[in-house]
């Protein structure tokens, strides 16, 4: 830009400083309403909609008429709005300049979406404080994804704990890693499913792949033995090594509800022994029966 | 809803099948049939089927331990037969005790082991007999 | 669907603590809790239940499903005006089976929940406040 004469030429950069200016807004205008992405709305200094946008429409269902002059909370849940947060967004946008947030959101149907929200204190040029600017994005579609990574990382989690008939009566458990509440939990489930569907007098619980037996891992243990024994089978437990032997007669844990061994064959020979009790009292019946 | 206990003798051994959420007088019931029945004929254990129930709190499982220590006061055995895996977490969870009982999978296998506590205990006579 | 329900089961005779176990199994089936959980929850509403027939001669269990963001859930409240649990502590504690002796049975409730709150004073009365969150 050419620069002239000191009167004139500020007299005519100040009407083009305006001009551009003016030019400037309706450009920002044309590209706030162009962004179907971002819903980008003004409020006023108590948080009232001030502006609205197509994007803001199209992403929570009311109309500029709808919403011009209303507190930005209608789009909170009702308890956000009661409880204060919405208040304390707007604080802290002050404070700091900017809050943002990731939360429920609610359009005018009721409906709720997962959002991602940017406020922005908005000041003059002169360091005065006009109100907020608020950037909404949603974020659903994402939100849809991680629902589906943890359904994912939860069968993961079943995966994880393989429970397998290696005999006719016989199920086995070879444990790897720790029990916390949720796997214990998952276990008892699917094991006692399985010993009652098949009707197996022998779970077979090897902790081999267990790296150490903290009281937490022990107290499932025993919970895991508890309701084995309650629907009628009974634990053979295999994989007690020195290590092992050692920690669980030091932290005064019974483990008597089940047969323990240190090795899984070990446990098997137990385990068959039980099974051919089994046999043995059926036949038994049945030779009494033919006499 | 009226649900009862049903209380059938098998030669010497007395099978009792819980309905699926009893209410305190029938869980009473189990008690008093069952000292009646010990009472009037020779039983030498009780089976108690559960492969119906579906809610086992602490009163039904105190109940089940009395009668369990009765019986085997009595010189009978204790038999709990199909425990649905629920119940058996929840009872566990409940930290309840079930006293002086065995359990097992199904009925057909109680009823193999009642048929050898009976057969044991008629040996016994039979030796003593002589 | 995501409408709270709310209702309130009076305890007056023994025979209502079985019907506020079917009430809650009502419950626990319209948020869709699965068997394992269904019974748990039903469980503990007895125990506690029980507690305020034996200990207050009388009470009342409200009942209420509970909706946060995608998860659903059910609260009970069992409130009673009758002696109160004198020492909470003693009550809490797990020492003994409940198939034994006659403990409140507080311990195994809140084991069966994930939420229990109890305000209690002795001489006037307790409120047991259980919840249970439906996990996916």
């Amino acid at each position: 830009m050419a620069k002239e004469g000191v009167g004139t030429a500020e007299a005519q950069t100040d009407k083009q400083g305006k001009l551009r200016a003016e030019s400037d807004l309706d450009m920002l205008r044309i590209l706030v309403d162009s962004i179907m992405e971002y819903a980008i709305i003004m409020l006023d200094t108590k948080g009232n909609m001030v502006s609205w946008s197509p994007a803001a429409e199209r992403l929570k269902g009311y109309s500029a008429a709808e919403v011009v002059g209303k507190h930005f909370s209608i789009f909170s849940l009702p308890e956000d709005a009661a409880s204060g947060k919405t208040d304390a967004e707007l604080k802290t946008a002050v404070r700091e300049g900017r809050f943002e947030d990731e939360g429920w959101r609610v359009r005018k149907d009721g409906s709720k979406f997962w959002a991602n929200v940017v406020i922005t204190a908005l000041l003059d040029t002169d360091g005065t404080f006009k109100g907020f600017g608020m950037v909404t994005r949603d974020l659903s579609q994402r939100k849809e994804a991680e629902e589906r990574i943890k359904g994912q990382a939860k069968e993961i989690l079943e995966m994880a704990t393989v429970i397998v008939q290696v005999w006719d009566g016989i199920i086995l458990v070879p444990l790897i890693g720790m029990l916390d509440s949720e796997r214990t939990q998952q276990l008892m489930e699917r094991l006692l499913q399985r010993l009652t569907e098949t009707n197996s007098p022998v779970a077979l619980i090897d902790i081999t792949g267990v790296p150490t037996i903290d009281t937490q891992t022990a107290q499932h243990l025993i919970e895991t033995i508890k309701a084995v024994r309650y629907i009628g089978s009974e634990v053979v437990l295999t994989g007690v090594r020195p290590a092992i032997a050692q920690t669980l007669v030091h932290l005064g844990i019974d483990l008597s509800g089940a047969t323990t061994r240190s090795s899984l064959t070990a446990g098997l020979r137990v385990a068959f022994e039980i099974i051919n009790i089994h046999v043995a009292h059926e036949s038994a019946q049945g030779a009494a029966v033919g006499k | 809803m009226i649900e009862g206990i049903a209380v059938l003798k098998l030669r010497d051994v007395l099978l009792v099948t819980m309905p699926a959420d009893p209410d305190d007088s029938t869980v009473s019931a189990l008690q008093s049939r069952t000292l009646d029945a010990m009472e009037q004929h020779d039983v030498k254990g009780l089976i108690l089927d559960l492969s119906k129930v579906e809610i086992l709190d602490s009163y039904f499982a105190r109940t089940v331990a009395e009668t369990a220590k009765m019986v085997t006061l009595m010189g009978g055995e204790t038999l709990i037969a199909g425990m649905r895996p629920s119940v058996a977490i929840t009872a566990t969870e409940l930290n309840v005790t079930l006293g002086a009982t065995r359990t097992v999978l199904t009925l057909d296998r109680a009823l193999d082991l009642a048929g050898n506590i009976s057969r044991k205990k008629s040996v016994q006579k039979t030796r003593s007999a002589l | 669907m995501s409408e709270p329900e709310q209702g309130t089961v009076p305890i007056v005779l023994e025979a209502d603590i079985a019907v506020a176990r079917r009430v809650v199994r009502d419950v626990a089936g319209k948020i869709g809790f699965g068997v394992t959980e269904t019974t748990r929850i039903i469980t503990a509403a007895s125990e506690l239940g029980r507690n305020v027939f034996k200990y207050a001669g009388q009470g009342v269990m409200h009942w209420r499903t509970l909706h946060k963001g995608t998860s659903s859930g059910v609260e009970l409240s069992f409130e009673d005006h009758g002696p109160g649990i004198a020492d909470l502590d003693a009550a809490m504690r797990d020492g003994f089976s409940t198939g034994g002796s006659l403990g409140m049975g507080l311990p195994g409730a809140k084991r069966l929940m994930d939420e229990m709150d109890i305000q209690t004073t002795p001489g006037e009365g307790t409120t047991v406040v259980v919840r249970k969150w439906r996990h996916r």
